[in-house]
């Protein structure tokens, strides 16, 4: 015990130098997902540039935990704080942020008054792109799988979209709205998922298209339609961000044709432009800051 | 070699908040921080003490995280549906209550293992709090603002302000002390642990203590999983889920403490300081939060080899 917590201490003493610099802790219960691993390198390599000392802590999955690491960076006097969860989830630990006078920045968060900005993508433009995209590859008619995550608000709007879009069509039909269990990653559950759709749909043809409200669940989709040997029968599978094993399985030229890549880690360097409009005292109007997307097809994947 | 058994853990304590009050002068052993570990800490603090109800047994519960998920999300839904807030939490407790039952009945009446039997109701609990909130997290308008209030509240005490979920969290560690230490029902649970069969011989009624004991420490995971939801003013399927571990591992901590290695509630206490006073010094620190999770898994451990190993020289 006593040279376990010798160790701690001199392992702590050699990385928590750099004095004086500003300090912005970054917090995270969704440390595990790609998409904001490449985010948070963002803020990092930005703040790095700038000279700050950034502290990145995952609660992993635990949003009370975050409200209480974000009270800790409270204690300890951090200059600014930067944080990629619900604020709603959060208010507790943002209100004592505003009473104490430490910024908090939202990093693909969600909009809250008790933040400076929130720094994201245009969730709703990314959604109505693929699934406008899907409506046209099916010229407007078939049936379609959709893979949603409502639990998650800035994955639900996705959903919100795509139901908007597919239900202008009068001939498409939403065969089934899946909502998989992510705690294996998402890629197994939505391939489990999409095979029990498949066996109850034998058909050839009986499946238009798999609109996915992220990669994971287009990419379990794929395994699924390989699986079962019906690759060939033209269904159209869509993802949104573009994560490296996307931009793969859509450079093949196959059913999985177009994703859409968010840029994180321009998301990253924007938080940290507003984080230094904070200690600049720059005014910040805009509640919401959208960095720019862009659709990725079998022409661009690689 | 006893004393050193009983006493390591509670040493490894005392050095624990030595090292980050001299690592962190001006704000560790401050009021505000030491409230803010209570605060933070409250929700543990509730399913480790009521967890220590039936681990004084040797039974234990693996589903009261799942239930504190599922007792969040039913007063969500009945606020959902417009229903009072002592609705919501009634119904939400009522769950807890029936779900531990249930519980109970399976390890008690029917005969299966707890860890069984625990296991499968972990995936009941947490299905039926997926189905009934859709897999979506409720949250915003839908929760009132008077419930996410609780967990901002508290009793200002001069200049001081008692956080209303630490208040509450010292309430239910009184009363599970005071059920297990100064009743007869705690002290027949503690013979049942020593010896169920004698106990039984003895005429305490173990099958009916033992569903007794399982209800009670699934209405504390179904407080803590209000608080959680007040906390974060939302409710969501998942939420609780973490709180299972550590709550088991808290009252193994505290196991290490008791002369007869059997579960105390004060103990526990100290269990959860434990592993809350690290996670807010370490916080404060800067360690990175996944060396944070190796060295309190390591603690736990290093703790209960201690304890283990004198108890193996004796």
């Amino acid at each position: 015990m006593k040279t376990l917590i010798k160790s701690v201490a001199i392992s702590l003493l050699i990385s928590s130098s750099a004095a004086f610099a500003e300090t912005v802790a970054v917090i995270t219960p969704y440390l595990a997902q790609p998409g904001t691993q490449a985010a948070i390198e963002g803020f990092e390599a930005a703040a790095s540039d700038k000279g700050w000392d950034v502290n990145v802590i995952d609660t992993a999955g635990d949003i009370a935990a975050a409200i209480s690491r974000i009270e800790d960076s409270i204690t300890q006097n951090v200059d600014a704080i930067v944080i990629n969860v619900d604020p709603a989830q959060v208010s507790a630990g943002l209100q004592s942020a505003k009473d104490a006078g430490i910024p908090v920045v939202g990093l693909d968060a969600g909009a809250d008054p008790l933040l400076v900005a929130n720094v994201t993508s245009n969730g709703y433009a990314m959604a109505a792109e693929t699934s406008v995209y899907i409506a046209n590859r099916i010229e407007g008619s078939g049936k379609v799988v959709m893979f949603v995550f409502d639990a998650f608000p800035p994955v639900q709007i996705r959903g919100v979209i795509a139901d908007a879009v597919f239900g202008n069509f009068p001939d498409i039909e939403v065969l089934d709205r899946v909502t998989p269990d992510v705690s294996d990653g998402g890629i197994a559950d939505s391939r489990a998922k999409m095979e029990a759709i498949l066996a109850a749909n034998p058909e050839p043809g009986s499946i238009g298209a798999v609109w996915a409200a992220w990669d994971q669940p287009a990419l379990g989709a794929l395994q699924a339609i390989e699986g079962a040997g019906r690759e060939n029968e033209g269904i159209v599978i869509t993802g949104i961000d573009a994560n490296p094993q996307a931009r793969d399985a859509i450079a093949q030229g196959g059913n999985f044709e177009a994703s859409i890549a968010q840029d994180f880690a321009a998301m990253g360097a924007a938080a940290a432009e507003v984080v230094a409009g904070t200690f600049a005292n720059k005014e910040q109007r805009a509640s919401v800051i959208y960095v720019p997307t862009k659709m990725v097809t079998a022409n661009n994947a690689k | 070699m006893q004393k050193l058994r009983q006493s390591g853990t509670l040493i490894g304590f005392v050095l624990i908040i030595a090292f980050f009050s001299f690592q962190l002068p001006d704000t560790f052993l401050t009021a505000r921080n030491l409230l803010n570990i209570s605060q933070q800490l409250s929700m543990l603090a509730v399913v480790a003490a009521t967890m220590t109800i039936v681990m004084v047994m040797n039974d234990f519960d693996l589903s009261v995280g799942s239930m504190a998920s599922l007792s969040g999300i039913v007063a969500a839904s009945l606020f959902v549906n417009e229903y009072s807030i002592w609705a919501g939490i009634g119904a939400a407790l009522l769950v807890g209550l029936v779900g531990g039952l249930f519980n109970g009945i399976l390890v008690s009446v029917v005969g299966i293992l707890p860890f069984v039997a625990t296991l499968g109701t972990l995936t009941v609990y947490s299905g039926a709090a997926f189905l009934l909130s859709g897999g979506k997290t409720i949250f915003g308008r839908d929760i009132p603002k008077s419930f996410s209030d609780f967990s901002r509240g508290g009793i200002e005490v001069g200049s001081i302000k008692i956080p209303m979920l630490t208040i509450t969290a010292g309430f239910v560690i009184f009363v599970c002390w005071y059920i297990l230490e100064q009743t007869n029902f705690g002290r027949r649970l503690y013979a049942i642990g020593g010896n169920r069969e004698a106990s039984y011989l003895a005429g305490i009624k173990v099958v009916k203590l033992r569903m007794l004991a399982f209800a009670l420490t699934g209405l504390g995971a179904a407080v803590a999983g209000l608080m959680y939801a007040s906390r974060v003013a939302s409710a969501n399927p998942t939420q609780g889920a973490g709180l299972m571990l550590d709550a088991i591992a808290a009252v193994f901590l505290g196991m290490t403490m008791s002369k007869q290695s059997e579960p105390r509630v004060i103990f526990t206490l100290i269990g959860v300081l434990v592993l809350g006073v690290l996670d807010n010094g370490m916080t404060q620190m800067r360690v990175d939060s996944y060396v944070r999770e190796i060295l309190v898994g390591l603690i736990v451990i290093a703790a209960v080899a201690v304890s283990s190993i004198s108890k193996a020289n004796r």
